[in-house]
């Protein structure tokens, strides 16, 4: 039977201690030394082949005390328990709790140099396969993220539909997308159109041509101030819903989103509501038979400056 | 062990597969572990909700699954695919219908299981770690709901996306950039559509199973903590078992939750609007019902303007968000009794309540707009 941990180890000539660990080769699973307190004196190593005989509680030593004494001090160092090394199917082969058998901690591993060596070569290799792969993933991810902006001119109809001034009039148009490997869609957009009397132009303008820039500050195209026309983008400064022109209880009538409650004057000034900015407007052309052109953009909704994003 | 063969009788087939199976695996010794996990004070009907909160993940994940064998995300198909679950595949509707109302018990039992672990102090230490990945959960479980529900592709699912990716773009100095990598572009589109499936359908189980795994493992490194009353010999002499007790108590709730998911799956199944539009027409955007009472804050007059819509949607839910995640390292006080905690008590109502009364009359509100 297995020596048991706590049985008394008695020498030729009289009894010195007891057991207090056991050793284990890591590969055949055998118990290769025992570890005796020697009553006071310190650990010895004492390997299994002075083992005379084993039995429940006690331990029969060949050699005498002396002897025994006279072996070198137990180096724990040199020594790993079960908890700091995993050795399958140990249950079959030990019958000690884990925490009080050693396994020989393996020359090479005890050299600290190496260890930290093998650490940062293990991150160097980490980074040569991760670094590389963080810019062409970030790409990857981003491909669709900044696409340029198209200014081009789009018909949507003729001045002819605006019955009054100062009122708004819907003028819905179809806009091509092209989206990445998607086939070519036609989406539906609508402008609100308002000739607009020289005060309410007043107000929209306050006396300046409006200018619209390219992301590289080239001008694309200038609103003059004179011009009676406004076409307002379809979307709600707010969150982008699609507004009505209204009639309301009590400012008359209005453009009206329906999804917060914002609300605009025939400028596109706010008369109430979230709305964080008035409306936007776009680019419009009028041609002399009163064919209306406007670029079609967009702009970040719910910020107080204006950036566009389409 | 209820494995062992009684003496004098034959091991049943079963019997032995598990023999041949413990001998190399040590089953006996893991399954023990887990089954015989101690319950101070016994087993309880409010500890049932975490382990529902996996049963529902689970049948989510099966749910889920299912669908994607005939569900196809591309902005042509996605909604034609979903009808045709709805309406042409055998059962389809139920599937679609239980995943759909499966989210939302989910949210419910979320808030359920958070209530009860703040309300039984057992954030507190050692169990901060526990709390604070359940937060992370918590997250996940919000961010399912939101990029699920996109999939369909109806005017229902495109504005309430596009309005919540919009209150993302606040986020200060990275708001730009997270909307667009949210939407794949400057507006919404296939390119969204491919994201959020991929979200949903891989990089959130992925990060669900890894984070429940965790949550588990330090659950048991701590031990459940167990009634709030009683002193340690009081709790000694009712522990329960995981198993039987609890495990019965869990199965019940389980049952339970299946069986009212499964009713709403047949009295209110899915109906999509219609297909997405770029332009809202009549349609008034509206997000989920979990997401309602931070949609009525930004209906208040308080909120309005840009800072005020930032404050409203993001830096209030984020400041509670910060609060709750600190919550274990500031909250030292061992006691564990929420009727001794005045201010965990008052805050947990004040909070509730608050959230209830705001989805309310979010839902109240619908009425007026039509």
């Amino acid at each position: 039977m297995q020596p048991q941990l706590k049985s008394k180890v008695r020498c030729a000539d009289r009894d010195v201690g007891e057991v207090s660990k056991v050793i284990m080769d890591p590969l055949s699973h055998e118990v290769s030394h025992l570890v005796v307190s020697m009553n006071g004196a310190g650990e010895r190593q004492v390997p299994m082949g002075a083992v005379q005989t084993v039995s429940e509680d006690l331990v029969q030593l060949r050699p005498s005390s002396s002897e025994i004494l006279g072996l070198p001090p137990f180096k724990r160092d040199d020594y790993v328990t079960l908890h700091e090394v995993e050795v399958p199917g140990l249950e079959r082969h030990i019958h000690v709790t884990p925490g009080e058998v050693l396994v020989p901690f393996p020359e090479l591993e005890r050299n600290v140099k190496r260890r930290t060596f093998f650490a940062n070569l293990t991150h160097v290799v980490s980074l040569f396969i991760g670094l590389p792969l963080v810019f062409p993933v970030l790409k990857f991810m981003m491909k669709p993220m900044y696409a340029p902006l198209d200014n081009g001119w789009l018909k949507i109809g003729n001045v002819g539909k605006v019955k009054a001034d100062n009122s708004g009039t819907q003028f819905e148009y179809k806009r091509k997308i092209k989206e990445a490997y998607m086939p070519e869609a036609e989406i539906d957009k609508n402008v609100w159109l308002v000739r607009a009397t020289p005060a309410v132009l007043e107000k929209v303008y306050q006396g300046k041509d409006m200018e619209f820039l390219d992301t590289d500050g080239k001008a694309i195209w200038t609103n003059k101030k004179d011009m009676p026309y406004l076409a307002f983008s379809g979307k709600c400064p707010h969150l982008g819903c699609a507004y009505k022109w209204r009639k309301h209880k009590v400012l008359g009538q209005v453009f009206l989103c329906p999804c917060h409650l914002s609300i605009y004057d025939a400028s596109g000034q706010v008369l109430d509501g979230p709305a964080p900015r008035p409306l936007d407007l776009l680019p419009i052309q009028v041609s002399a038979s009163g064919d209306v052109q406007i670029i079609d953009m967009e702009f970040k909704a719910g910020t107080k400056s204006q950036t566009r994003i389409v | 062990m209820s494995n062992t063969p009684s003496a004098g009788t034959q091991p049943t087939v079963a019997e032995r597969v598990f023999d041949f199976v413990d001998e190399r695996v040590g089953l006996k010794l893991l399954t023990a572990k887990m089954l015989n996990e101690t319950v101070p004070g016994g087993s309880r009907w409010a500890y049932v909700f975490g382990s529902i909160l996996l049963f529902i993940f689970i049948m989510q994940a099966v749910t889920g699954v299912l669908l994607m064998f005939y569900y196809v995300p591309t902005a042509d198909h996605a909604y034609a695919s979903t009808q045709y679950i709805l309406h042409d595949v055998d059962y389809g509707w139920y599937l679609l219908s239980y995943h759909f109302w499966g989210s939302s018990a989910m949210v419910v039992c979320v808030f359920a299981h958070m209530s009860q672990v703040f309300l039984w102090g057992a954030y507190k230490k050692p169990r901060e770690l526990i709390w604070v990945v359940g937060l992370a959960l918590f997250a996940l479980v919000m961010t399912f709901g939101f990029t699920g529900y996109l999939l369909p592709w109806d005017q229902r699912a495109y504005w309430a996306t596009t309005v919540g990716v919009e209150i993302i773009d606040k986020v200060p100095l990275i708001g730009d950039f997270l909307a667009r990598f949210l939407k794949g572009g400057a507006t919404p589109g296939q390119m969204t559509l491919s994201r959020f499936f991929v979200i949903h359908v891989m990089v959130l189980p992925a990060a669900l199973i890894g984070l429940a795994g965790l949550h588990l493992f330090l659950f048991r490194c701590a031990g459940p903590a167990g009634p709030f009353r009683g002193t340690p010999t009081e709790l000694k002499a009712k522990t329960d078992y995981f198993f039987p007790r609890q495990i019965w108590k869990d199965m019940v709730g389980m049952a339970v939750v299946f069986a009212c998911i499964s009713v709403l799956a047949f009295w209110e199944p899915v109906v999509l609007l219609d297909e997405a539009t770029p332009d809202p027409g009549d349609y008034h955007p509206e997000p989920e019902w979990y997401f309602l009472f931070i949609f009525q804050h930004l209906r208040l007059k308080m909120f309005s303007g840009q800072f005020g819509q930032f404050l409203a949607s993001i830096a209030l839910p984020g400041a509670l968000g910060v609060m709750l995640l600190l919550l274990p390292f500031f909250d030292r006080n061992p006691e564990r009794n929420i009727f001794k905690r005045p201010f965990a008590l008052i805050g947990w109502v004040v909070l509730t309540a608050s959230i209830l009364l705001f989805t309310v009359s979010a839902i109240i509100n619908r009425s007026y707009l039509d």
